[in-house]
């Protein structure tokens, strides 16, 4: 019951072109799960295929129900939002509330006005009327009113400025997330949600390179800043990837004991986006 | 069924221009019309003929009891028939183009990927818009044809008491509740003879990858060029064009009954449940259900962008 997402074996292929290779991974209960990848790295057909909307080859089960046959069902219990873009223009946000009351049985309409009264959204007005960062504080709104177990987010602030990135996430955090639930998220803003995840699972070619939570990140990826007599030292204890910052050397270990790099010089933790970098880059 | 009927109210929030301000307009344009054309005729002088409908009024009141009940009944029931024609012409219109777009529009502006966030069906999806096409615009083409109608009796009156009359006979000769159910029954049966073309644009409206118009358009007429190519015939296109037409049959069979021009197509309808008797009837049925069938499996499984 603690696992919401299994997928084991999960392939899919596009003609000629395998999106996904044999993919297998596991989202548990309570957990924000980042999901990072460069474009076409197969991000969006792991998604597309958790929400029912692809088909796919080997196993997978969302909340013990296979997405692709039981998507009526699914649905009740998980919530997604693709991207800013997808809410119809002629849409009235009165009438967005209403036909979400009317057709989701999880959804607290006290919630969304509540949500929607903090916001200058006004009730008459269109989709088309509101700026990119309003609709998305719409589509949170709606979102966040829904029982959902499952969110999944695809690229949920690509466009919008820096104030309303800040508040997506801080708004989900504060007002929707807890033990009971999970989050999937993609985003190629991985500094905005560095703190916010549990776990990371890093996309390759179709390929997982890297799926732990944060803390096992944390124990086995470490940074060190190596002034110029101890580079050939450093090297020699295989480094991931190698960058100069101000005329020093800094590499990134993999399961290297921390004790034996502080010898060697300055140690810290990695951000994601350096190990991101560093994972995409192995063995190329 | 709650689900259901918010579907619907989605289709009507989306289209209430063609649904519902297209009708009023129509309403209230031909409303104003024939005000228009009394003000005019009061202003019209020919070598000294009046031809002021309001000065012939006496005259033709006159003319009233020198005619029969039944004669008297027909000319009321056919002035309140024939905006049929006009209403029922622009909603076949307003059909063709939301078949073809109701389930090509959501995938062009991305919002099917928030339809198919919520817990809602493909079949229940693409039976909402089936039922918008079939019942709910036609419903409302008639709401907006019954405001006409009254308000021509209204219009009928008043014209009476310019010739000294109660106008009484307008109302008693108009069998108001008979003439709105047949209109109505009129424009929905039409609608459902329509069902195959509908079926085939939606079908065409899921399946289109672009242009939505030219993939409902195009491959019946390349079936009809195909046809005339090897067979030297026209029957695929002449069956199209004739099934269409029978549609308007079925919506004016009222006014053939009142006044028989002849059958046309050799369909002779006295009333818009005959079509019931068409296996023609039946068979766009079982046509329309196979292509609804396909455009739900179409939405279902096309890989979203």
């Amino acid at each position: 019951m603690s696992t919401i997402i299994r997928a084991k074996g999960l392939s899919k292929s596009y003609g000629s072109f395998e999106a996904l290779k044999s993919v297998d991974f596991t989202v548990e209960r309570g957990k924000i799960v980042g999901l990072v990848g460069p474009n076409g790295a197969g991000k969006t057909t792991v998604l597309k295929a958790i929400l029912g909307l692809t088909s796919f080859d080997g196993e997978l089960e969302v909340l013990g129900l296979n997405p692709a046959g039981q998507r009526d069902d699914l649905m009740k219990r998980v919530c997604f939002i693709a991207d800013v873009a997808v809410l119809p223009k002629w849409l009235k946000v009165k009438d967005a509330v209403e036909f979400v009351t009317e057709v989701h049985p999880h959804f607290n309409l006290e919630r969304a006005k509540h949500f929607l009264n903090k916001t200058n959204i006004k009730w008459d007005s269109k989709v088309k009327e509101l700026s990119k960062g309003m609709i998305v504080q719409l589509h949170l709104a709606l979102v966040m009113s829904i029982e959902a177990e499952l969110l999944v987010l695809d690229e949920p602030t690509l466009g919008l400025d820096i104030l309303y990135r800040k508040e997506f996430y801080n708004q989900l955090l504060a007002e929707f997330f807890d033990e009971g639930r999970s989050i999937l998220v993609t985003t190629h803003q991985i500094e905005e949600v560095e703190n916010l995840l549990t776990d990371l699972i890093f996309i390759r070619e179709g390929q997982i390179v890297l799926d732990a939570s944060m803390d096992e990140v944390a124990e086995s990826y470490v940074e060190v800043m190596v002034s110029r007599e101890n580079v050939e030292q450093a090297k020699a204890l295989n480094p991931l990837i190698e960058r100069d910052v101000f005329g020093r050397k800094v590499y990134l270990f993999e399961g290297v004991p921390v004790e034996q790099l502080q010898e060697i010089g300055e140690v810290n933790s990695p951000s994601v986006a350096d190990l991101f970098v560093a994972k995409m880059k192995e063995g190329k | 069924m709650r689900t259901f009927k918010a579907l619907v109210k989605r289709e009507y929030w989306e289209h209430r221009g063609a649904m519902f301000i297209t009708p009023t307009a129509m309403t209230v344009f031909f409303a104003a019309l024939l005000i228009l054309g009394l003000i005019t005729s009061s202003n019209i002088e020919i070598n000294g003929d009046d031809f002021s409908l309001l000065n012939k009024m006496p005259q033709l009141v006159e003319q009233i009891d020198n005619h029969s009940e039944e004669e008297v009944d027909k000319v009321v029931q056919l002035a309140l028939y024939s905006p049929i024609v006009i209403f029922g012409f622009v909603m076949f219109w307003v059909g063709i183009f939301y078949a073809v777009g109701c389930l090509y529009d959501e995938r062009k502006d991305r919002s099917i990927l928030f339809w198919k966030s919520l817990p809602l069906s493909d079949t229940q999806t693409v039976l909402s818009k089936f039922f918008t096409v079939i019942v709910v615009i036609p419903v409302l083409y008639f709401c907006a044809l019954l405001v006409f109608q009254i308000y021509s009796l209204i219009f009928g009156t008043v014209l009476l008491w310019f010739g000294g009359d109660s106008g009484l006979i307008v109302w008693s000769s108009s069998n108001l509740f008979v003439v709105a159910f047949n209109s109505l029954m009129g424009l929905i049966i039409s609608n459902l003879w329509l069902a195959p073309l509908w079926g085939w644009l939606m079908f065409a409206s899921a399946w289109a990858k672009k242009v939505a118009i030219l993939w409902g358009t195009l491959p019946v007429l390349l079936v009809g060029i195909a046809e005339g190519t090897i067979f030297n015939s026209t029957e695929f296109l002449e069956m199209v064009g004739v099934h269409i037409a029978r549609g308007g049959i079925v919506a004016t069979a009222s006014i053939n009954n009142l006044e028989k021009d002849g059958y046309v197509l050799d369909m002779d309808l006295t009333s818009p449940f005959q079509a019931f008797a068409f296996s023609e009837f039946w068979i766009g049925l079982v046509v329309a259900a196979v292509f609804l069938a396909g455009a739900i499996y179409i939405r279902r499984n096309r890989d979203e962008a």
